[in-house]
């Protein structure tokens, strides 16, 4: 019996080659997460003998409250790179959602509601988006640049270019620090970080998106809905983003049509420092969370160290490039 | 006389298999050789060894009496030699005329125009004589003409032998036909042919020589005129094995019939014409047929992804259409176990357990929250019924072999007892042991009730692992096999139209 030698040769040399490269995948993800933690590390160490505030509870504070934003669109984010697409709207969601609570608070609108309508907004965005990438077939980057183009347009014609002041400054209620110097958003982030990593790794749902972005087509066959299960992803993805642009505005008491113009690039860095895959199936919320800090950490640090802001742009790239190619020199020297 | 060709002691193994042992083969100018074997006969792997897709372990090829050989397909094309895959490849959205001189436009220092190319490329297919229209894009030709475009391109560079592995497996009668005629001037122009097949009627229709592989040796070699497809039947399969006839366990399938498919038809290639079937409790009816018959289709269809497909399906005697989707086939239970296990099967980076647990999830949970240990008692009762052997459950599927990434995936697919079990090469690419182990399951899993229907291309699986064995040919259900004359012989004399 010649069953290696198959009608389809292709198939007798593939089988070894195709799991051993999924090995490698796997072992590189992992040695990145572990890796990209230890980088933490001694990233914290270093600032902590060169600077002199560093190592302090208000500035950890601090770095906490300045990767809130990103930090919740890269929780979106990595629901997104985990079902094996990406989302770059986001980047027109903040600046949109920013603009819409300014708009709406002014117009009288309480806040909580006007909270509610702005994620709504985020959701309709993205509940596009999935309609375009699963019904029309129009790949992820093309379909959220052209969103993103649209709804970082629309932020701009809302606010008229300007940036809008909040008439009542107390609607920026998010803002507040009720306990210990924390404000309601950075509770809000920590909290949305807990239930979505719970979500990820205990319910049906969590497991279908690593399924999804693991193996689409598998999926498909095994009888999930592929289409429906990318389309409420993009849907919460975006009214994450949206939410973000709230606190933007609660931060600054101000929607700005400038702001968060940098979230898709700055969340998609995050979520793959946190270990993920652009291919999808890898990634998770504690990779994306160490992402998010070592980000805001250099640019604190850096920011401590008197270094212009210009240098921590360049030194985030090298960080991003370093950290993924870390991984993939070190699977070139283990074979394979 | 110098051959055209000659490889003398060809051999090539892969990991425990040996693929081809000591082949000796020789071809003339303008000589057209078939080249036939069973599925798995070493055919592919010669036709891929001779024009330089691969390396031999041993032997020797010579080409005009020169010994070469190739580092690359491209330095086998240098030589004269152009093989013709299956798979074919080009550049869709190029033109004809681009695609039959890429790599070799017209010009000079780098320069050339897309009017040049066109005038050019039309030239040579006037001069084979063959009508192609060359200023049409790739992607909106017919397979048919795209294997034209690929010999036609063959030609420019000047080859004096063509290797076609199985042209005609997707292509209508009459475009066999057609290219058949392309081949034969060809070899009045003194080209050499080479021609893997396993279908009789072509055998005979165009080859000069039939040689026919069997387990990686050439066991003969005569021409189709002094010998019978009986013969060559016989030469494909050798020695009849003495427990070849595998009594039907329990047959059954006449009045309480689990699945009927009446009138199954499609246009497209493959075609399927009135294609009507059905599988009893406790019955494994065997799908086989050559490449390009259809039988995936049907297998396909069962598991909802080919909604085009027109007839009846009546499951437990409810009559309805062939299902739309995975999904309402999963919902009518049925469960589909695909051909490419690591493409359309499994989620190679995730663990056993998830795996295992992929289509009953929702039967673990409560109010949406996977229960953690019930999944793991279910993953590691279903890992240990089919004998899955791993060292942890949380073990990525992609590091096991691929006897036991078939199990999983069965296993995965019986989580739950279905009412009609689809399998697709339920044993392609594992090792002998787990084939062994996978058979037996099949049998246990009818005992229990369930209705299979096994797509094969395995010709000895499809004989003595079904109770009912059917065969189709070229879109149609040419035959029923059962009890005596369930033999690899009549299989295959059906199946290719001897």
């Amino acid at each position: 019996m010649t069953l290696s030698a198959k009608g389809t040769t292709a198939a007798a040399g593939a089988p070894s080659a195709q799991p051993s490269a999924q090995r490698a995948r796997i072992l590189r993800a992992g040695f990145q997460y572990f890796g990209i933690g230890a980088f933490y590390l001694v990233i914290l160490v270093a600032f902590a003998f060169s600077t002199q505030h560093f190592f302090s509870y208000s500035n950890a504070l601090n770095i906490l409250t300045n990767v809130s934003v990103i930090g919740i669109v890269a929780l979106g984010q990595t629901l997104a790179i985990v079902s094996g697409g990406f989302d770059l709207s986001v980047s027109g969601v903040v600046p949109l959602g920013a603009v819409s609570f300014a708009l709406l608070t002014n117009a009288g609108i309480g806040a909580p509601l006007a909270i509610l309508i702005v994620i709504g907004i985020g959701a309709l965005v993205d509940l596009i988006n999935g309609l375009i990438v699963t019904q029309v077939g129009i790949n992820p980057l093309i379909t959220t640049l052209g969103t993103l183009s649209i709804t970082a347009g629309l932020a701009y014609t809302l606010s008229r270019g300007v940036t809008i002041p909040f008439v009542d400054l107390d609607v920026g209620i998010l803002a507040e620090r009720p306990f210990a110097g924390i404000s309601y958003y950075v509770m809000a982030f920590l909290a949305l970080a807990i239930v979505i990593s719970l979500m990820l790794r205990y319910t049906v749902f969590g497991r279908m998106i690593y399924a999804v972005g693991g193996n689409r087509e598998a999926s498909r066959l095994a009888g999930i809905r592929v289409d429906s299960l990318t389309i409420l992803i993009y849907v919460i993805c975006s009214a994450l983003a949206a939410f973000a642009g709230v606190v933007v505005a609660s931060q600054l008491l101000a929607g700005a049509p400038t702001v968060g113009v940098e979230a898709a690039l700055t969340s998609i860095a995050a979520v793959i420092l946190g270990g993920a895959s652009l291919t999808g199936g890898l990634g998770g919320v504690g990779g994306t969370l160490i992402g998010v800090l070592v980000l805001g950490t250099i640019a604190n640090g850096m920011a401590l160290m008197m270094v212009p802001a210009f240098y921590q742009q360049i030194a985030t790239g090298l960080i991003l490039l370093l950290a993924v190619g870390f991984g993939r020199l070190r699977a070139v020297f283990t074979g394979e | 006389m110098t051959h055209l060709l000659e490889a003398r002691g060809v051999s090539k193994t892969y990991g425990p298999t040996r693929v081809l042992s000591a082949v000796n083969f020789t071809l003339d100018r303008g000589e057209s050789v078939a080249v036939i074997g069973e599925n798995g006969a070493g055919k592919s792997t010669f036709a891929k060894i001779i024009t330089g897709v691969i390396r031999p372990d041993e032997g020797a090829i010579t080409l005009g009496g020169t010994p070469v050989s190739f580092h690359s397909p491209r330095d086998a094309l240098r030589h004269g030699m152009a093989f013709i895959p299956q798979e074919l490849a080009y550049c869709p959205h190029l033109t004809v005329a681009e695609n039959i001189l890429l790599g070799q436009w017209p010009g000079a220092f780098g320069l050339t125009s897309p009017a040049r190319v066109l005038a050019r490329a039309a030239e040579e297919c006037r001069r084979l004589g063959i009508a192609l229209d060359v200023r049409r894009p790739m992607a909106g030709m017919k397979l048919a003409d795209r294997q034209i475009v690929e010999i036609v391109k063959a030609l420019t560079r000047r080859a004096r032998l063509i290797v076609l592995d199985e042209p005609t497996a997707s292509l209508s009668e009459q475009e066999s036909r057609a290219l058949f005629d392309i081949l034969g001037r060809l070899a009045k122009d003194g080209v050499g042919v080479i021609y893997i097949s396993h279908r009789m009627d072509e055998v005979y229709r165009f080859s000069d020589r039939v040689d026919v592989l069997r387990n990686g040796e050439l066991v003969a070699s005569v021409a189709p005129s002094k010998t019978s497809p009986a013969q060559l039947i016989a030469y494909m399969l050798g020695q009849e094995k003495e427990d070849f006839i595998h009594a039907p366990a329990q047959a059954s399938g006449g009045e309480d019939a689990v699945i009927e498919l009446r009138g199954w038809s499609r246009d497209g290639l493959p075609p399927l014409t009135d294609v009507s079937l059905r599988v009893g409790h406790r019955e494994v009816v065997g799908l086989y047929g050559l490449r390009g018959c259809g039988a995936d289709l049907v297998a396909e269809g069962l598991a909802g992804l080919h909604p085009e497909i027109r007839g009846e399906l009546a499951l437990i005697g409810k009559p309805g259409k062939p299902f739309p989707t995975p999904l309402a086939a999963r919902r009518a239970n049925v469960a589909f176990v695909p051909a490419e296990r690591k493409r359309d099967g499994l989620v190679l980076i995730l663990s056993v357990q998830s795996n295992l647990s992929l289509l009953i999830l929702r039967l673990l949970t409560r109010l949406g929250v996977i229960l953690s240990g019930q999944e793991r008692s279910v993953a590691a009762e279903l890992a240990q019924r089919f004998d899955v052997r791993f060292s942890r459950l949380s073990q990525a599927v992609a590091t096991l072999s691929g006897g036991n990434q078939q199990k999983v995936l069965l296993a995965s697919r019986l989580a739950r007892q279905p009412t009609l079990l689809v399998l697709q090469e339920p044993t392609r690419g594992v090792d002998v042991g787990a084939r062994v182990e996978i058979h037996r399951f099949l049998g246990q899993i009818a005992q229990q009730g369930c209705a299979t229907l096994m797509v094969t291309s395995d010709l000895e699986e499809a004989v003595n692992v079904s109770d009912r064995l059917l065969i189709m040919r070229e879109g149609r259900l040419v035959g029923e096999l059962a009890g005596a004359s369930k033999t690899q012989a009549n299989a295959i004399a059906l199946a290719a139209g001897g």
